[in-house]
């Protein structure tokens, strides 16, 4: 036995936390991106320890997966932020409010 | 003879209106007049060809289902009895000739095609009335023809006036029109069936108030569509459609639809005593009223209307003494003679440079000789003139009214011979003002087209030997109509009698044609007193029905409309509207557009359930 | 076989792992909370990188070595690498009035309390739950068994995966450049 399975969920809940607050309190759109980033890993390490713990591959598949569609959000927010600041000269989030009521 | 063939004969119209209403636009105005007439031309020779179906019992035959439901069954199915192929024939021959006339009339109008496609729906949907083989049928037919008659009263539509007076008779026709769908609903709810045969055949099971009730619901339609009182005023006013349009559907066949539904339905009707009395009363008192009408009116057209009214009273009364043979007969010779005084009236306002008023008119025998023999003609059939078709026909119905022989038929009558009377006088003040006398119009007149002038004599020749059709006895003839019909007239009079009656005849005849000899053989010109007006203005039934009906129905349509409409409903519904508006702002801000705001509600969200959880895991 | 020998732990290892284990997770914890607190972008994406090597090697200890080389690869590599380009493509300077943390309270009262929430979640998870405390085991997924999962069980979900990846290649290049012209164009236009 290496840890107890909570130390591993305890410490991705605080990662998780860390990610989540970074995405609320940050104005910067890259740096909320960095926030859903580390959201996710956090996902991955539970999946990574659910599956060492049940002895079972396809928690860690499941990572795979989530990588492969991490990388695909990135790749398409990280365009959409490119073009953000050609439009307005700024990734602040508060220049972007066209879609107001 | 295939039966199925009988459907050519309202067929042929309606292709013929539906082709001009398609494509009429864009052909050469000629060739939409040339479909038109000989549609309705083509119709005529049918109904002539297969005259043999409709001897004895008819033939009944149907071509399809039209609405099944249940023990609820409506064909498109024709009965083509004795009396619908009298019609038919008088219908689709008296629609030819006005269609060769309206080719003439109408040659420089720029909407011959509207014009000709409205006319040739209207013929089929009258032939729709006279050959339905159920009622419901019959009231598609009838409801088309006044939609025809609206169409075509307000052709002229940018006239304000004549787009209301269209309107008007629309209205007007529509009240009776209630009436008998009340009718035809009730009397589908009494027999299961709406076929007129079985109908008819069974009507005597009814309960007699029943029967009256129904009788007087009839009534109520036949009198919205013939102009008869209370649902009179509107043929008048119907004057500013086109003459033919007159001739055809305010003279010679809308308007006599009335008079064929009760003859179509006669042993239903004749079984309630109350109700035939009532369709005789209601007869005669239009005949009285719409002769003292015409004696005033100074509207070539507006007295002719009058007259029509007067004459389909007359129809009505021959209905209401029993004789459906009477009515038919004064209907079709009226049909010849009416349409032909129309028609010679669209001469006379030709000749007279559009002018209408009979005032300023005169003079105009030397101007056309020919029209005014043609004119002469109507005008003495309309009088009653011995030996003429209207004579015969008139004296037929007055004939059976008084050998009926009590007293209620006696008034009847007697107002009858007084209407004969006043009849002639303003049949020959028409005539005199018209054609005698110094000219008195303001413009020159244009020339009559040759197509209208060659369609008179036809009709006149029709009006003067109409009586043939039901020579009475007296006279050697056979009454072959009433023969045809299966209705031998009963009457029996002793030889002196009926001498006697036909001299009382003569003499309101003669009398009314001296008076107005007298008085307008030399018209000076305009005059004017206080009862000329009343009767000018119909009595002022005009007036009375508006402050009796149409200012309180104002009244409540505009509570409705200011109290009810906009301040309660549009009240509570821009109420709600507004309400939500002003809390849908407040709801408005939230969408602030900022990623932040939204991410907030996430997180708040996420909480929410979150917590939920946890507190469901605590207990 | 021989892997699962190698695999297996000595008694002694089991100190270790453990000791190891506390150790990466405190270095990723402080990584991360400097990440998500530096002004500047770069030095946020440095101290990120930092963070998922030690997760990394987590994931190693936990028995994925698979999974443990590609965060390093993806993650750390290209993603990282992705944005550390756009930072400096795009030329951002820290800025200071517009990056400062926590503007307002109650944009981080939230976070704090589903800090509270979540922390109480997993407390509770090991007060109540004592037949968890076993523990993660030592174990080591074979590559094996990694590659006949993947493309046997899981060969639709590649399929599908695949597909989603060269829709958001095709979405980058839409984003990236036609569009911007065009929007430009209606921009003078208006």
């Amino acid at each position: 036995m290496i840890v107890p399975l909570e130390h591993v969920l305890f410490l991705s809940t605080i990662l998780f936390i860390l990610g989540l607050g970074c995405v609320l309190a940050r104005r910067n759109l890259i740096m909320i991106l960095i926030g859903v980033e580390i959201m996710l890993n956090a996902v991955g390490l539970t999946l990574v320890g659910a599956s060492a713990f049940w002895q079972q591959v396809d928690g860690q598949i499941m990572v795979i997966f989530l990588m492969a569609m991490t990388s695909a959000e990135v790749s398409i927010s990280l365009a959409m932020v490119v073009y953000l600041n050609r439009r307005k000269g700024t990734v602040d989030v508060r220049a972007f409010d066209e879609m107001r009521g | 003879m295939n039966p199925l063939l009988l459907f050519l004969i309202p067929l042929l119209p309606l292709l013929g209106g539906v082709f001009n209403a398609c494509c009429g636009s864009r052909l050469p105005q000629r060739l939409v007049a040339a479909v038109a007439v000989l549609s309705v031309a083509g119709s005529f020779l049918s109904s002539l060809l297969l005259w043999p179906l409709g001897a004895g019992e008819g033939t009944r035959t149907v071509l399809f289902s039209w609405l099944q439901s249940g023990g609820f069954r409506a064909d498109a199915g024709i009965l083509f009895d004795p009396l619908a192929a009298v019609m038919t024939l008088m219908v689709t021959g008296v629609a030819t000739l006005i269609h060769l006339y309206a080719a003439g009339y109408m040659e420089h109008d720029e909407n011959q095609a509207r014009f000709f496609a409205l006319l040739n729906l209207f013929v089929f949907a009258m032939l729709c009335i006279v050959l339905a083989d159920n009622l419901l049928f019959l009231f598609l037919g009838w409801e088309g023809v006044g939609f025809c008659s609206y169409g075509l009263i307000g052709f002229w539509y940018r006239k304000t006036e004549n787009a209301s007076a269209g309107r008007k008779a629309f209205i007007v026709t529509r009240i009776g029109d209630l009436f008998f769908a009340i009718a035809l609903l009730w009397l589908f709810r009494e027999f299961g069936t709406i076929l007129i045969e079985q109908i008819n055949a069974r009507a005597v099971e009814l309960d007699p108030l029943l029967l009256t009730v129904l009788t007087l619901l009839l009534l109520g339609g036949a009198c919205g569509k013939s102009a008869q009182l209370p649902l009179m005023t509107w043929l008048p006013d119907a004057m500013a459609g086109p003459t033919p349009v007159s001739a055809l559907i305010h003279a010679a066949t809308m308007v006599t639809a009335g008079v064929y539904l009760l003859c179509r339905m006669f042993p239903l009707v004749s079984l309630s005593t109350t109700g035939m009395a009532a369709i005789a009363l209601v007869g005669v008192l239009t005949a009285l009223y719409a002769a003292s009408c015409a004696v005033a009116q100074r509207e070539i057209k507006r007295v002719l209307a009058y007259s029509t009214m007067s004459q389909i009273g007359y129809m009505f009364f021959a209905v209401g003494v029993g004789s459906v043979s009477g009515a038919m007969f004064h209907l079709l010779t009226h049909a010849f003679f009416k349409a032909l005084l129309f028609m010679g009236a669209g001469c006379v306002i030709h000749l007279a440079g559009n002018e209408n008023d009979i005032y300023r008119m005169g003079g105009l025998k030397r101007k056309s000789p020919q029209v005014f023999w043609l004119f002469l003609i109507g005008i003495l059939c309309l009088a009653g003139t011995p030996l003429t078709g209207g004579f015969f026909s008139k004296d037929e119905i007055l004939l059976t009214a008084f050998a009926r022989g009590d007293g209620f038929s006696a008034i009847l009558w007697g107002l009858g011979v007084l209407t004969a009377g006043l009849t002639s006088f303003y049949s020959f003040r028409l005539l005199y003002l018209v054609f005698f006398g110094e000219p008195r119009q303001a413009e020159k007149g244009h020339s009559v087209s040759p197509l209208m002038l060659w369609t008179l004599p036809l009709l006149a020749l029709f009006g003067l030997f109409g009586g043939l059709l039901n020579l009475p006895h007296l006279f050697g003839g056979h009454q072959w109509l009433s023969h045809w019909l299966g209705q031998p007239a009963g009457v029996s009079l002793s030889l002196g009698t009926e001498l006697g009656l036909l001299l009382l005849m003569l003499i309101f005849f003669g009398g009314g044609w001296l008076i107005a000899h007298l008085r307008y053989r030399r018209f000076p010109g305009d005059e004017q007193a206080d009862w000329r007006s009343f009767l000018l203005n119909g009595w002022q039934f005009d007036r009375f029905y508006e402050f009796i009906l149409v200012r309180p129905y104002r009244t409540v349509c505009r509570f409705c409309w200011q109290g009810g409409d906009k301040a309660l409903i549009d009240g509570i519904m821009d109420g709600i509207s507004r309400l939500c508006l002003h809390w849908g702002g407040y709801a408005r801000k939230l969408t602030t557009g900022q990623v932040a705001f939204y991410l907030q509600g996430f997180a708040w969200g996420l909480l929410l359930i979150v917590g939920w959880f946890l507190l469901s895991a605590v207990k | 076989m021989i892997l699962t020998r190698l695999a297996t732990p000595v008694s002694g290892f089991t100190n270790m792992a453990t000791a190891l284990f506390y150790i990466l997770g405190t270095i990723t914890v402080i990584a991360t909370l400097l990440a998500i607190t530096r002004r500047n972008p770069v030095h946020s994406v440095i101290y990120l990188v930092n963070s998922f090597f030690a997760l990394a090697l987590l994931f190693y200890l936990l028995g994925a070595p698979l999974v443990a080389a590609w965060e390093v690869i993806i993650y750390a590599g290209a993603i990282m690498v992705l944005f550390l380009f756009i930072i400096m493509m795009l030329e951002l300077a820290p800025t200071p009035e517009a990056d400062r943390m926590g503007p307002t309270w109650w944009q981080w009262l939230p976070v704090l309390l589903l800090a509270v929430a979540l922390v109480t979640c997993t407390l509770l998870l090991i007060g109540l739950d004592t037949s968890v405390a076993q523990g993660v085991p030592h174990w080591y997924a074979t590559p094996r068994d990694f590659g006949y999962a993947l493309f046997g069980k899981y060969a639709l979900a590649v399929e599908v995966v695949s597909f989603q990846l060269l829709f958001a290649a095709v979405g980058a290049f839409y984003v990236g450049k036609p569009e911007a012209r065009a929007n430009k164009r209606e921009e003078e236009g208006a």
